[in-house]
């Protein structure tokens, strides 16, 4: 379970403090797909990292399975992330020197799998976003937005993560595409029991999923079930 | 893959400006070697230079040198003084003289010369060659050089001796040695006698040595050439042997405290320091060379691992968002920058190999001028009596060595250059890891 009480987070500006997140508070159950929505600058992706452990609440708490994530140090953070949490980006962010297997890999030797047991594990996760074997060799280059996305979502899931945050997962895709990564995240919700929180502009993804919530100006504007 | 291999994978992941680093790297390393070579080997030769000149202190009276200058003679109490000075293990002690047409029936052996006609011009206004010989002299003619020592083998090694044997340097006998010039101009072979000083001496020896002025020379016996001179028990030159080179400083100190400003005191070591003072500026060149060149490759590591690391912000950014901590981001940036170091350190190391040798030549070869010089100065002003076999054998000694510095690659020079090659890459990545430790993956991935 995912809770979130009374979150803010401000930025220091040459003109002072900005808040971006404003008195956040929600729940979400674990193997929940929840949707959050908002226009540029209303703070969805500030609450993505937050929930991601990529940054640290100026005030409040996140509770993820019993444990403050909030309070962890860096290293815990570290951790945390490594173990507890899978990112899917806008832009994929793969790293372009390896192949889409190494990827995973990577993901993989940073949860503490032991060497001999990667490749196997990230053949498997691969095969299951459906890249054949010999794309699960090419580097991101040459590969396609989609098959990337794939790649991504592969790692997102390498180290079996409580919680997937998706930023933006298909605003970098055709519709039939995004369409197909989306139903890819929604199996993965249901089979692996996985909580996905995905940030979007998109209203006809979120409107599929489980929950949304809309954040406006850093405040949390409505809750929908 | 594991965090060494994707190091060393991403050091060759531009191959442009990996082959640029690894050249320039090359080049530092090279010179870092050939620098560190070049030092090496002359300290080698320095070292050589003073342990071959042995641990002979020579004392001469003030103001003389040779069969120049003026003052008095050593007296017995000062050889006493010196012989029992700590450390000295044995003396040597001579008193030159020279003979003139006046004084022998020997005819020198030697040219008079235009230089010899300069140091014999002031001859005709009354100076003597002997006490009690007031007749007038003929034209200036090359004087014969006498030398008596109380250790003839000082002067003269058995080998040098073509016939005949040593005489007793500690008799008072009227027997010599003949310089083989001297032998030859007058027909003197072993057991013919000559006059000198108004005496008969008998020829004990003929000796034959590297120099024209000693061939043309005598060696008698210190006391004969004390008595036939009046001048009892006095010494024109010491040589003191030192039983250790640790203590030849300690020995010149405590003998200059003992006799003032009555002797002149010089050491072999000293001149050896004179003759390698050049080489010592070199050495010291070369570790300052070996400094700027260390200094620019981890410079140029620097500056590239930080361009690398600025460009790949991003990709760090998102190594630490899956859960890659700082430790494993830095050691694979580290493993980068010690890949490209390593391999341009053996780049360098065969371009240095290949240079050290050349370089070191011509790094000893520019100091030549100014050192020959030197030494010529030193040969000019010996004036030619007493104690020459020494100076001059050490002279000719500097002189080969100092010419003659051959570069060597010594196991500690490579384990040095190796030394040098890891600090650059460690030096070259510190600030590059300070950097990655502040990249934050919120920060990065925001600004997509």
């Amino acid at each position: 379970m995912l809770q979130v009480t009374n979150i803010e987070k401000s930025f220091a500006a040459s003109h002072g403090n900005v808040t971006a997140l404003h008195d956040i508070s929600f729940t979400i159950d674990s193997g929940q797909f929840v949707s959050i929505v908002g226009k540029s600058g209303s703070g969805k992706s500030t609450l993505l990292s937050l929930l991601g452990a990529l940054d640290t609440p100026t005030s409040g708490s996140i509770v993820v399975d019993d444990v403050d994530i909030a309070k962890l140090s860096a290293d815990q953070q570290t951790t945390y992330r490594a173990e507890k949490i899978g990112f899917v980006f806008q832009h994929y962010n793969l790293i372009p020197n390896l192949s889409a297997l190494e990827n995973v890999m990577l993901a993989l030797e940073y949860g503490g799998m032991p060497g001999r047991e990667r490749l196997e594990r990230a053949v498997e996760l691969l095969h299951e976003v459906g890249l054949e074997s010999e794309e699960q060799l090419r580097r991101p280059a040459r590969l396609s937005g989609g098959q990337q996305q794939r790649v991504a979502i592969a790692r997102a899931l390498a180290n079996r993560p409580s919680l997937i945050l998706a930023d933006e997962p298909t605003g970098n895709l055709d519709s039939e595409t995004g369409k197909t990564i989306f139903d890819l995240l929604h199996k993965l919700s249901r089979d692996e029991h996985t909580t996905i929180v995905v940030v979007t502009h998109d209203l006809s993804i979120a409107g599929k999923t489980d929950r949304t919530f809309t954040l406006k100006d850093g405040t949390l504007a409505t809750l929908k079930r | 893959m594991n965090v060494i291999t994707r190091g060393v994978r991403n050091a060759f992941r531009s191959p442009l400006r990996s082959g640029a680093i690894v050249v320039m790297l090359a080049i530092s390393i090279g010179l870092v070697l050939a620098m560190l070579v070049a030092r090496s080997s002359i300290n080698q030769k320095i070292d050589s230079v003073k342990t071959q000149t042995g641990t002979t202190v020579t004392v001469n009276p003030a103001g003389v040198m040779g069969g120049f200058g003026g003052g008095n003679p050593l007296t017995t109490t000062q050889i006493a003084q010196i012989k029992a000075t700590a450390h000295v293990s044995a003396i040597t002690t001579s008193l030159t003289d020279q003979l003139g047409t006046t004084d022998t029936n020997l005819v020198s052996s030697l040219e008079l010369g235009s230089f010899g006609r300069r140091q014999q011009r002031f001859d005709n206004q009354g100076s003597m060659a002997t006490s009690g010989n007031m007749a007038a002299r003929p034209a200036p003619t090359p004087h014969i050089s006498v030398t008596g020592t109380s250790n003839p083998s000082a002067s003269i090694s058995s080998d040098q001796l073509t016939s005949g044997s040593m005489i007793d340097g500690a008799s008072s006998g009227n027997v010599a040695l003949v310089g083989s010039d001297l032998a030859t101009k007058n027909d003197l072979t072993v057991g013919k006698a000559f006059t000198a000083y108004g005496q008969t001496f008998t020829v004990q020896g003929i000796y034959k040595t590297a120099t024209t002025f000693q061939n043309s020379g005598l060696i008698l016996p210190l006391a004969t050439v004390q008595a036939l001179t009046d001048q009892a028990g006095a010494v024109s030159n010491v040589s003191a042997t030192v039983d250790s080179a640790d203590n030849v400083s300690t020995v010149v100190a405590n003998l200059t405290k003992t006799l003032g400003s009555a002797a002149d005191i010089t050491s072999q070591q000293q001149q050896a320091e004179n003759s390698v003072t050049s080489l010592k500026s070199i050495a010291q060149l070369a570790f300052y060379g070996v400094i700027g060149a260390a200094t620019a490759g981890a410079v140029i590591v620097l500056l590239s691992m930080i361009v690398i690391v600025r460009e790949r912000r991003r990709e760090i950014g998102i190594i630490k968002a899956i859960g890659g901590t700082n430790r494993s981001v830095i050691t694979q940036f580290i493993t980068e920058a010690l890949a490209l170091t390593v391999v341009g350190g053996i780049v360098g190391l065969v371009f240095g190999v290949l240079v050290s040798g050349p370089m070191t030549s011509s790094l000893v070869s520019n100091s030549q001028t100014q050192t020959a010089t030197t030494q010529r100065m030193g040969r000019g002003g010996m004036g030619g009596f007493g104690g020459f076999r020494q100076l001059n054998t050490l002279s000719a000694a500097a002189s080969t060595n100092i010419r003659s510095v051959t570069a060597t690659l010594t196991p500690s020079t490579l384990i040095m250059s190796i030394i040098s090659i890891l600090a650059i890459a460690i030096i070259g990545s510190a600030v590059p890891a300070w950097l990655i430790a502040r990249v934050r993956p919120a920060e990065v991935l925001r600004s997509e």
